[in-house]
């Protein structure tokens, strides 16, 4: 273990600090701290995992045991039954896949227009876009509800979708990117009489299928745990996300026969399987992205 | 074709508009439809909220001009001057328990060279769990029930057993707890990559100089972070003062109000409260708005270090001594 210590040779500590007395204790001491910060980020989850298969009398029970008495993959099942949970499933999947899309065209279109094409008179759009990317758009939700409300949009998931097409922070990302690709590029495309959708689908779009990708990834988990708006918009309990459910769910705890907090617990397990899911496939990406996203801009 | 362009007044409006039109339509035909996306969902909603702000209302329809009436109504309210006192509570806690712990953790991970990316995975892992799951999860864990989890520890280093979130002087530092326990990994990511850009020669130079743990941390790390700490601080800043959804699904505001904020309140100034109030909640979102971008400001400052003046003046001062070298 110490031997990597002793080839070290970035950071504030190298190996010649190491060879001093009580820095390798000082090391351990590091690492230590780095396992509880694990253990404090992961537990809870583990805990919830684990308390969803207990029965609702074991949550509370004294002497207290982080393992449920009966082990069965049997309550998913029961659980999903009993609320019909794959109506739910679908209907986040399905606004999530619409999320995505237009995230990604219509943000990408803009940025495009902003970074590259640049038409005459572009600023202002611009500098409108970075006004509002200050102010959170939900100090305006009421406004914005009643618009909905006025076009008919309740219980529809077009606003739910198209909301991702505006969003100024995919935005910039996407900008920041077709800012770095190289000019000469688009020199070529304009001496070959390469139209502004031909650059833009022939050029750009195979050039950005990385950013294409972050974006997608956030937007799909976004629109997978947004919250607020589908929560206003969705009033038929057959449309709701699962989000939304999930807070109907807790907010009427008692009221539905047999519906418990074990119960509650498994749905919260349910609910973000998924989540774990995509973690695990594009880990890369998205932590790649968060890490260098804040700073940019 | 050709005489006929020639035969134009080429200062005619006209003349000016067909080419700007000409060169410009497609530019402009790409940004239509996501540009009126972002007036739907964002630029009309916030010129509505100012104008409801200033109007009497009915339902969340604005009917005639009431200048500052509903500025006064809410500013008379109780339990608005409690929102803006817990929110600038919850900004208080954000920084005493959010705002360090990734600076550190961000420069532990730096130095340890060993399991790194399990230990940098296990600390990004929370933020990967949506929202709504993380704060109904934590409130579980807060379950005051003297036989729920974290009670049951209490009670093994004998403490007392806690009501938790029913704890008016708890909620929202554990409100806070659940905020950091979230995010506190993602934002270390951000100090991380920071801390490895700095240029390994300065640490070797100080070295060479006989500069200890603390003083290379001192005039070596800080010093290049500086910038990233600043920025992540308004950044945090700017967010915390959004705090809504934490408390309305953990607590609802209460308990008796003690962890409602602002944006929380003009929430249920509009949607739960018996009669909806649009011009109270537009009022109180706007204030919250204004309070936002005078931090904004504050921190487009702190991030954009040099301007374009600046830079010339640099430009010339480098030609100058150019010309006495």
């Amino acid at each position: 273990m110490l031997k990597a210590l002793k080839n070290k040779t970035n950071g504030i500590l190298n190996y010649s600090d190491y060879k001093k007395p009580g820095y390798s204790i000082l090391y351990f001491v590091l690492v230590f701290i780095l396992v509880v910060a694990v253990l404090t980020a992961v537990t809870p989850v583990l805990w919830l995992i684990l308390s969803s298969f207990k029965d609702a009398s074991e949550l509370t029970s004294v002497p207290y045991r982080l393992f449920p008495e009966n082990f069965s993959l049997k309550k998913i099942g029961e659980v999903w039954q009993m609320l019909d949970f794959g109506k739910y499933f679908l209907n986040t999947i399905v606004v999530a896949i619409g999320a995505v899309l237009f995230s990604v065209v219509f943000n990408g279109l803009l940025a495009y227009a902003f970074s590259i094409v640049k038409p005459k008179g572009y600023r202002i759009f611009y500098g409108l876009v970075m006004l509002s990317y200050m102010i959170p758009t939900v100090t305006a939700i009421v406004p914005l509800f009643s618009n909905i409300v006025a076009l008919n949009m309740i219980n529809s998931y077009a606003p739910l979708m198209l909301c991702y097409g505006a969003n100024a922070y995919y935005l910039l990302m996407f900008k920041n990117y077709f800012d770095s690709l190289p000019p000469s590029l688009f020199e070529a495309a304009r001496m070959d009489k390469c139209s502004k959708w031909g650059t833009f689908f022939r050029i750009v779009v195979p050039m950005s299928r990385p950013i294409i990708g972050v974006v997608a990834i956030f937007t799909m988990t976004a629109a997978w745990s947004d919250f607020l708006l589908p929560y206003l918009v969705l009033k038929d309990n057959n449309m709701m996300t699962i989000m939304v459910e999930i807070f109907n769910l807790k907010t009427t705890m008692g009221s539905v026969q047999g519906f418990g907090p074990d119960k509650l617990l498994m749905v919260l397990t349910i609910s973000i399987l998924p989540q774990i899911l995509i973690f695990a496939i594009f880990q890369k990406q998205i932590m790649g992205a968060s890490a260098a996203g804040a700073v940019k801009e | 074709m050709r005489t006929r362009y020639l035969l134009e007044d080429r200062s005619s409006f006209g003349y000016k508009l067909k080419t700007f039109l000409k060169k410009n339509w497609g530019g402009w035909l790409i940004m239509l439809p996501s540009l009126i996306l972002f007036a739907f969902f964002v630029w009309a909603p916030l010129v509505q909220n100012i104008k409801l702000a200033f109007s009497n209302t009915r339902g969340f329809e604005a009917i005639g001009w009431a200048g500052f009436d509903n500025f006064k109504m809410i500013f008379a309210d109780p339990l608005f001057l409690k929102a803006l006192r817990n929110t600038f509570m919850y900004l208080l806690w954000s920084i005493v328990i959010g705002f360090f712990i990734p600076i550190i953790l961000g420069l532990i991970l730096s130095e340890v060279v060993h399991f790194k990316a399990l230990f940098r995975l296990g600390i990004y892992f929370p933020s990967i769990v949506s929202g709504i799951a993380v704060v109904i999860m934590w409130s579980y864990l807060f379950d005051p029930n003297p036989g729920a989890v974290l009670n049951q520890a209490l009670d093994a280093f004998g403490i007392p057993a806690s009501l938790f979130l029913s704890n008016q002087k708890l909620t929202i530092p554990l409100i806070v707890l659940t905020m950091t326990w979230r995010g506190a990994g993602a934002t270390t990511l951000i100090y991380l990559s920071a801390l490895q850009n700095i240029d390994q020669s300065q640490y070797e130079a100080a070295r060479m100089d006989g500069a200890g743990m603390w003083s290379r941390i001192r005039h070596v790390t800080l010093p290049h972070i500086m910038p990233t700490i600043k920025l992540l601080f308004i950044l945090q800043v700017i967010s915390v003062f959004q705090v809504f959804y934490e408390p309305m699904v953990m607590t609802d505001g209460g308990p008796d109000g003690a962890s409602v904020s602002l944006l929380l309140l003009a929430y249920q100034y509009a949607f739960t409260n018996g009669q909806i109030d649009a011009g109270a909640s537009a009022a109180c979102s706007l204030f919250l708005s204004v309070i936002i971008i005078l931090l904004t400001i504050i921190y487009l400052k702190v991030s954009m270090p040099k301007k374009d003046g600046d830079r010339l003046i640099d430009k010339i001062k480098a030609r100058r001594e150019k010309k006495n070298a």
